[in-house]
């Protein structure tokens, strides 16, 4: 056993004793959530995507209780509908509901959104994590995988592939998410160059792990803050690419619904019915908006860099 | 005596770079008594983490060129990355330098010292945990229970130190090495550590390396001291003769370079003249004669052996091989 005589005496910090009130353990998520929480603007944007998520998700509950329309179907008699009632959001050309389709649009578009950060993150961190802990030669490949993909003219591959895959949701996700990990291994393999010279590293390997456990439970842990970050910043920016690629006919083809596809039609008839370019274009623009603002908002919480010690 | 628990023959570890091999670790023999404090002492450069590193085998991006690791009758050098892993936390385990980087900052302390019993003993959390826990009280750490819940930030360097030695003891393993476990904090500190290694030492029977640059770390510590210089070992010996006469000019300069509480008032301390030689291109002979006041014709020309000098230290050394006693101004 240990004689404590000598030791124990001499490190005691302060009034630090159990039994007295003490500062709770405060691990770096739980300080990074309290910041965030402060952040009046953050949770402002960050519940309001929450809820246009939701609502995309219970998208059929609201066309069956809330507009009473099928985002499909064509009314000839009602079509060019001003906002009023009962089409709230008025009708296009086909005198389709403009709120319902924008409601079924949300679920392609934030479903893709969402599906595209998620594929890139777990591409782009994988091989982020593998090139910069290994170093050498599958660095080298992966890096220069890396630089190919992020060297493709995006406009021309989502070109090619729209023509060679007809896109739904899931292939689109797939196609922008092709261009968008490039970036992410970037991100996650410099973070990893830098935390795999701290001793901690080493000290894991001396323990006896073996390399796996060291990449995924103790250096992943350590790059997630900038993986938080980048995937909150990144939802807006996918949102505006698939809206693009919607809106010049790559994208999501009708009749199914997506925020960008729905401008497409819009844009004919902006004189005659501009509300037909207005709400798909503010839906678009609040929720880029809010994807924005919410991710500086978590860049802020998470950022080490902005952490008070 | 007994079988040496570590042995150490003619270790090389050589890095890679754009300019040469540096020739970090150059032959490098050692042996390790069980239940003994071995130090290795040398300046920034002289190859004494890497000598420790490469019986780890974590020596990487660094490679063993030659030469064996003797443990338990099976040389590491030629060990499976599989059986590397059984070895080190269980039989050896090591403690760093830096003990403000060496923990995880994203888990809970105790979750860390944990570590080693979930991965070797297959222990649950529970049960590690409370193996932790009391480990933590073990080194020191007041109110364990508590502590254990608390991240690395919320240690004070010499309790991180603590916590990193308690992860290293609760596999209880043969050998421990100490790679500058103080330098990093300071001395009153240092001192509670030091005197916590030696209630380690004496209580779990565990072998220690400490390595240092510091050598009244060593003097206070270590039965047998090692020195090294230039990825080699110039002098090796019980601590007390090694201190009392040392017999390669190295060592005898070092001793002259830090104060002494014994020695004249206002009496300057003598550094040594020179700079530690580059290891991609070492000097002829022997690494040190350059900067040596005692060089004879032979030092530059062959590179000399080390051999018993005296009745128990072994030095690498024409000078004080030929018999000349190390005096001077």
């Amino acid at each position: 056993m240990i004689d404590p005589g000598g030791i124990t005496q001499l490190d005691l910090p302060g009034p630090a004793i159990e039994g007295e009130a003490r500062r709770p353990a405060q691990s770096y998520w739980n300080e990074s959530w309290e910041r965030l929480r402060a952040n009046r603007i953050g949770v402002f944007c960050g519940a309001l995507i929450l809820i246009l998520a939701l609502i995309a998700i219970a998208a059929p509950v609201f066309s069956q209780f809330v507009t009473h329309f099928d985002p499909a179907r064509q009314h000839l008699s009602d079509n060019f509908r001003s906002p009023g009632h009962p089409y709230l959001l008025g009708t296009d050309e086909l005198g389709r509901d403009t709120l319902t389709r924008l409601i079924y649009g949300g679920r392609v578009t934030l479903g893709v959104a969402f599906l595209t950060v998620a594929l890139s993150l777990t591409l782009g961190t994988t091989v982020g994590l593998v090139a910069g802990y290994y170093g050498g030669w599958p660095d080298d490949i992966l890096m220069r995988v890396v630089d190919v993909f992020l060297a493709i003219p995006a406009i021309f591959l989502f070109i090619l592939m729209s023509i060679l895959f007809r896109p739904n949701a899931i292939t689109l996700a797939a196609i922008i998410a092709s261009v968008g990990w490039g970036g992410v291994a970037r991100l996650v393999r410099g973070e990893v160059l830098s935390v795999k010279q701290r001793d901690f590293i080493l000290a894991t390997r001396s323990i006896g792990a073996r390399d796996l456990r060291l990449i995924f439970r103790h250096l992943l842990p350590n790059v997630l803050p900038v993986l938080i970050v980048a995937a909150s910043l990144g939802v807006g920016q996918i949102i505006l690419i698939e809206a693009a690629l919607d809106f010049l006919g790559l994208g999501i083809q009708p009749p199914t619904a997506s925020w960008g596809n729905m401008l497409t039609n819009a844009e004919s008839y902006f004189f005659h019915s501009g509300w037909l370019v207005v709400f798909p274009g503010v839906t678009i623009f609040v929720t880029v908006l809010a994807s924005n603002l919410f991710g500086n908002a978590v860049r802020d919480a998470f950022d080490p860099r902005l952490k008070a010690h | 005596m007994a079988q040496p628990l570590l042995e150490v023959h003619d270790l090389h570890t050589v890095f890679a770079t754009k300019n040469g091999n540096v020739k970090a670790v150059d032959g490098v023999s050692l042996e390790l008594n069980p239940g003994e404090t071995l130090g290795i002492v040398g300046e920034s450069g002289s190859g004494k983490s890497v000598t420790a590193l490469s019986v780890m085998r974590l020596q990487r991006p660094g490679k063993i060129v030659g030469g064996s690791v003797i443990y338990k009758g099976r040389d590491l050098t030629k060990a499976t990355e599989g059986e590397m892993r059984e070895i080190r936390g269980q039989d050896i385990a090591m403690i760093f330098q830096d003990p403000m980087t060496s923990l995880n900052p994203v888990f809970r302390t105790g979750w860390q010292v944990a570590e080693p019993v979930r991965l070797h003993h297959g222990l649950d959390r529970a049960k590690a945990m409370a193996v932790a826990v009391s480990m933590l009280g073990r080194v020191g750490i007041p109110t364990p229970e508590t502590r254990a819940r608390d991240y690395p930030h919320q240690f004070s360097g010499g309790m991180r130190q603590r916590a990193m030695i308690a992860m290293g003891l609760t596999t209880t393993p043969k050998v421990l090495i100490a790679d500058e476990p103080t330098t990093a904090l300071d001395v009153t500190i240092q001192a509670q550590i030091l005197d916590l290694l030696r209630h380690v030492n004496r209580d779990f029977g565990t072998a220690t390396i400490l390595i240092t640059h510091n050598l009244g770390v060593v003097a206070g510590m270590c039965e047998r001291v090692m020195v090294m210089y230039a990825g080699r070992v110039v002098e090796s010996g019980p601590t007390v003769d090694v201190f009392a006469h040392p017999k390669h000019p190295y060592t005898w300069s070092l001793l002259r370079s830090i104060p002494r509480l014994d020695a004249e008032r206002h009496e300057p301390l003598k550094p040594i003249d020179g700079l530690p030689p580059d290891l991609i291109d070492l000097p002829s002979g022997c690494a040190f004669h350059p900067r040596c006041q005692f060089k004879v014709e032979r030092c530059s020309r062959d590179t000399p052996v080390l051999n018993r000098v005296g009745e128990t230290q072994l030095a690498a050394c024409w000078v004080t091989q030929s018999g000349v006693e190390l005096k001077g101004a």
